[in-house]
């Protein structure tokens, strides 16, 4: 029985719920940032809104990544339940680094997949997760210069501060 | 697990042909592929998680449970659910 199931399945169970667990949590982020670009937008603030419309999309991307893995590695993929997020925010600076904390536990969360996929010899799933620990990097590091641009333009007003991010 | 060969247990998942599996529940016989074993699995881990077992114990103190895209319809009490749970984990645990 055992050997049957390892002839269907590439990848072990443990890093499958884990990765179905990955699912979620980006798909949680990407309608979170979908909050944050809301917000933008309705306060025109163009640079940011696109950051976060891209960061949203971005999101999704990656749980798709994940989804399509663990279904043609064998397993399950689970379409998850997208839990509430926060619609309301106290100012842009609150929203960035909200958002760096956000990259942060998903990188945590990775991290956590890629420890099982080590731990049991799963190779392919370490292998297809490198990817991702390698982009997290990219992810927070954007974020963070971000952060310091607001830490470098003090008090000055939102809409100046968001001329000044970088353009999508 | 010669021996094993003749003893027959209140819960079997049984390979049959390459994508075929059988489930036996006390007396119930169904036929799974293994994308159905893989949503039975999942089914299962969710209902037993600490939260979710509580839950059921409190109320109904059973589950039903549709198996094999639901084809089948089972009534399990939380021994047999446990069981259940426990039949799979030894399945899928060999990586």
């Amino acid at each position: 029985m055992k050997t049957a199931i390892r002839r269907q399945m590439t990848i072990s169970t443990d890093v499958m719920d884990l990765l179905n667990d990955q699912i979620a949590l980006e798909m949680h982020a990407s309608a979170s940032y979908l909050a944050m670009a809301s917000w933008c937008d309705q306060r025109e603030l163009v640079n940011s809104k696109a950051f976060f419309y891209k960061q949203s999309e971005e999101e999704r991307g990656h749980a798709m990544k994940i989804f399509e893995f663990v279904n043609d590695a064998g397993g399950a993929s689970i379409s998850p339940a997208v839990p509430f997020v926060g619609n309301d925010f106290a100012g842009l600076r609150e929203i960035y680094e909200m958002s760096l904390d956000q990259e942060i536990r998903v990188t945590q969360a990775i991290y956590k997949c890629f420890k099982k996929a080590r731990s049991v010899d799963d190779f392919a799933s370490e292998v297809f997760l490198q990817w991702f620990v390698t982009e997290q990097v990219e992810e927070e590091d954007t974020v963070r210069s971000i952060l310091d641009t607001f830490d470098l333009m003090g008090d000055m007003p939102l809409k100046m501060i968001d001329e000044r991010l970088p353009k999508e | 697990m010669e021996i094993l060969s003749d003893i027959t247990f209140n819960i079997q998942l049984k390979k049959i042909t390459f994508c075929n599996y059988q489930l036996k529940i006390d007396q119930k016989v169904m036929a799974l592929t293994f994308p159905q074993v893989l949503q039975l699995r999942n089914k299962v881990t969710l209902l037993t998680s600490e939260e979710n077992l509580e839950d059921i114990i409190q109320n109904e103190n059973y589950v039903l449970l549709f198996i094999a895209d639901k084809k089948h319809l089972v009534f399990l009490e939380i021994p047999i659910l446990l069981d259940l749970k426990d039949e799979l984990s030894y399945c899928f645990d060999n990586f």
